[in-house]
């Protein structure tokens, strides 16, 4: 399964994506924002985006609807360094499948929201 | 008149009929030309030693606070005439029944006497003897206060008792006394005047005195000053078209035909600050107290008015001063948040993820899984607590999605039921969110720890210009307004916005936090 990972820091980027490969997925790009987001997504037409919520360029979760909008769309994952309680009635509104705080990332925990 | 010649005196002649006549011309002519009180006395002193061509004289009053006569005021012929009497008469103070003066005082009624005894009642009757003087005659001053003093006179005539020259000399005294005691209270309430005119120049408030129609009768200095017109053009004018701006005129008038027709007062007696305007239209705070004035024709109603501008100027920059540092402090808290998020906790979640991937690595060998499984567990633990730090320091939701999705993170980690009522989904100054996020955190707490509640409600709307947030509780209320010190400190951050925050509390009925918070939306 494909991987894109749209988030502003580099050292959670790199730390997600060995970790997830490790876990058998394939992380096809990486981008810092939400603008090379899409444009990544366009271009790599990933299965997965796994989504910052706070960009510097964006909120994640209006984000998530263009993401969604695209051609053959990716399923959206938001992620987040808050936990869930923080964000909760912000994510039924949001076009994303669901939400995975980052310090619960892990291959297993990505599996459960797009099962 | 008998004349009683003595052996070896001077002869005296009748008295001239007309001589009653005379001296009372002289007296009322005499007095006709001063105003002077004191002045008074010397003049008809003058006027009757004269017209009778005696000797000597003196007027006696009545020193109260010691109940005794002294001299006042004396009259000689000539400057050497009666020497002895004239060195001794202002040096005695006399009590009631003692010498001519002080029997006349004490009687209430006219003397004349020849040649005094010299047996201790007459002080001065050795000094008569040696001024030559064998006849004196004394008579009452009369006011409305009854007795007052004396006049008397001496002659070096051997003179028979005149029964109408004393009665006379009585009427001049009544004449003479109620003269003095008019000219005086005229002196008194000109004094007085005088007083309330340089008390009223003075002041330093505006002091303007209108009568039942409005209409200025005072106008002081200080009025002058602030409101541009002198005194002279303001007496007479309708005071609310001199100093009350158009747009207040007609309250202004409708309150005091209101106030003449009820009596019913509303801004009587205490202070209220209204606007005020100057002779060049210019309008201006003023802060104002009416006081109601009884007299004879009607009340009038005096105003202190004092211009409040520059007191009205610090109040508003003080406003904006704790506006500023409440908003400072929340640009560094949002700041500080900001660099957790990004630092601390960007290295911790990296981390965390790093040593899952060892520990999915190293499978359960015992020693170093177990030794990652701890090390997972604390980095957990240590990112909670991060989370929460920057969570307290400023909410990040709060500044990314505004009240409505602060107030659902509230609920969700609230630990009693909390129904949201009403959010308003616009976004306001960043201070104003913070504040009102704060209020509702800070009372649920309250709520859980305090209030015994099976639950709560939180509710934001907008009143007008304000944001006005409410937590209630069904719980058992009675909470002391200096309870939970959290509500105190943020009782200081709503009012450096301009706004307040109460507690109602009855006992057995719940509690009602209420903040009301001027908001403009952003």
């Amino acid at each position: 399964m494909s991987v894109l990972i749209v988030d502003d820091h580099a050292r959670f980027r790199a730390r997600a994506r060995r970790l997830l490969e490790a876990e058998g997925y394939d992380v096809i790009g990486e981008a810092g924002d939400g603008a090379s987001g899409l444009a990544a997504a366009a271009a790599l037409e990933p299965d997965v985006v796994l989504l910052d919520v706070h960009l510097p360029d964006g909120d994640g979760f209006e984000l998530a609807g263009s993401f969604a909008a695209g051609v053959g769309p990716p399923i959206v994952v938001l992620t987040s360094s808050l936990e869930v309680e923080d964000v909760a009635s912000l994510i039924p509104g949001s076009a994303a499948r669901g939400f995975v705080p980052k310090d619960q990332l892990s291959g297993q925990a990505l599996a459960a929201v797009l099962a | 008149m008998k004349v009683v010649p003595r052996c070896g005196e001077n002869a005296v002649t009748a008295p001239d009929p007309s001589l009653y006549a005379r001296i009372e011309r002289a007296v009322a002519r005499g007095l006709a030309q001063t105003s002077a009180p004191d002045e008074a006395y010397a003049i008809a002193l003058a006027a009757i030693g004269v017209t009778l061509g005696w000797t000597f004289g003196a007027v006696w009053e009545e020193d109260e606070s010691r109940d005794v006569l002294t001299a006042v005021q004396t009259w000689r012929r000539d400057p050497t005439a009666a020497e002895a009497l004239a060195a001794m008469t202002p040096q005695l103070a006399l009590p009631r029944g003692t010498g001519l003066p002080g029997q006349v005082w004490g009687s209430g009624q006219p003397a004349w006497i020849h040649d005094v005894p010299d047996d201790g009642r007459y002080p001065r009757a050795k000094a008569m003897a040696e001024s030559g003087v064998h006849v004196a005659l004394c008579f009452p001053i009369r006011s409305n206060r009854g007795i007052v003093g004396a006049i008397e006179f001496f002659t070096e005539e051997w003179q028979e008792p005149d029964e109408r020259l004393l009665e006379c000399m009585d009427s001049l005294g009544s004449q003479i006394g109620q003269f003095v005691e008019r000219r005086r209270s005229e002196a008194a309430v000109r004094h007085s005047e005088a007083r309330m005119r340089a008390m009223l120049a003075t002041a330093l408030d505006c002091v303007v005195i209108i009568d039942r129609e409005g209409r200025v009768l005072e106008f002081n200095a200080a009025a002058e000053r602030t409101f541009g017109y002198t005194a002279e053009e303001a007496a007479g004018r309708e005071m609310g078209e001199l100093i009350v701006p158009p747009s207040l005129r007609e309250r202004h008038r409708r309150g005091l035909a209101r106030y003449l027709k009820t009596e019913q007062p509303r801004v009587l007696d205490r202070r209220v600050e209204i606007t005020g305007m100057r002779a060049d239209g210019s309008e201006f705070p003023v802060e104002l107290t009416i006081t109601r004035i009884d007299v004879d024709d009607g009340p009038l109603f005096t105003g202190y008015l004092r211009d409040i501008t520059d007191r009205k100027q610090a109040e508003a920059e003080l406003r904006a001063s704790r506006t500023r540092i409440v908003e400072a402090a929340d640009t560094e808290r949002r700041r500080i948040e900001r660099d957790l998020h990004d630092g601390a906790q960007q290295l911790l979640l990296g981390l965390a993820l790093d040593l899952r991937l060892a520990r999915n690595s190293v499978g359960d060998d015992g020693k170093v899984s177990s030794l990652l499984d701890e090390a997972l567990e604390d980095l957990a633990e240590a990112t909670k607590e991060l989370r929460e730090l920057a969570r307290g320091i400023h909410p990040a939701v709060l500044t990314d999605h505004g009240l409505t999705a602060a107030f659902a993170m509230l609920v969700g980690r609230a630990a009693i039921p909390v129904t949201v009522r009403e959010v308003p989904a616009e976004r306001f100054d960043p201070s104003v969110e913070a504040t009102a996020y704060f209020v509702a955190a800070e009372a649920l707490t309250n709520v859980a720890r305090y209030a015994e509640a099976e639950g709560a409600v939180l509710e934001a709307r907008r009143a007008g210009n304000r944001l006005v947030v409410t937590v209630s509780d069904d719980g058992r209320g009675g909470a002391a307004p200096g309870s939970g010190s959290g509500l105190r400190g943020l009782e200081d951050r709503v009012a450096a916005l301009g706004g307040d925050l109460s507690v109602h509390s009855p006992a057995g009925a719940g509690t009602t936090v209420t903040a009301r918070i001027p908001c403009a939306s952003s």
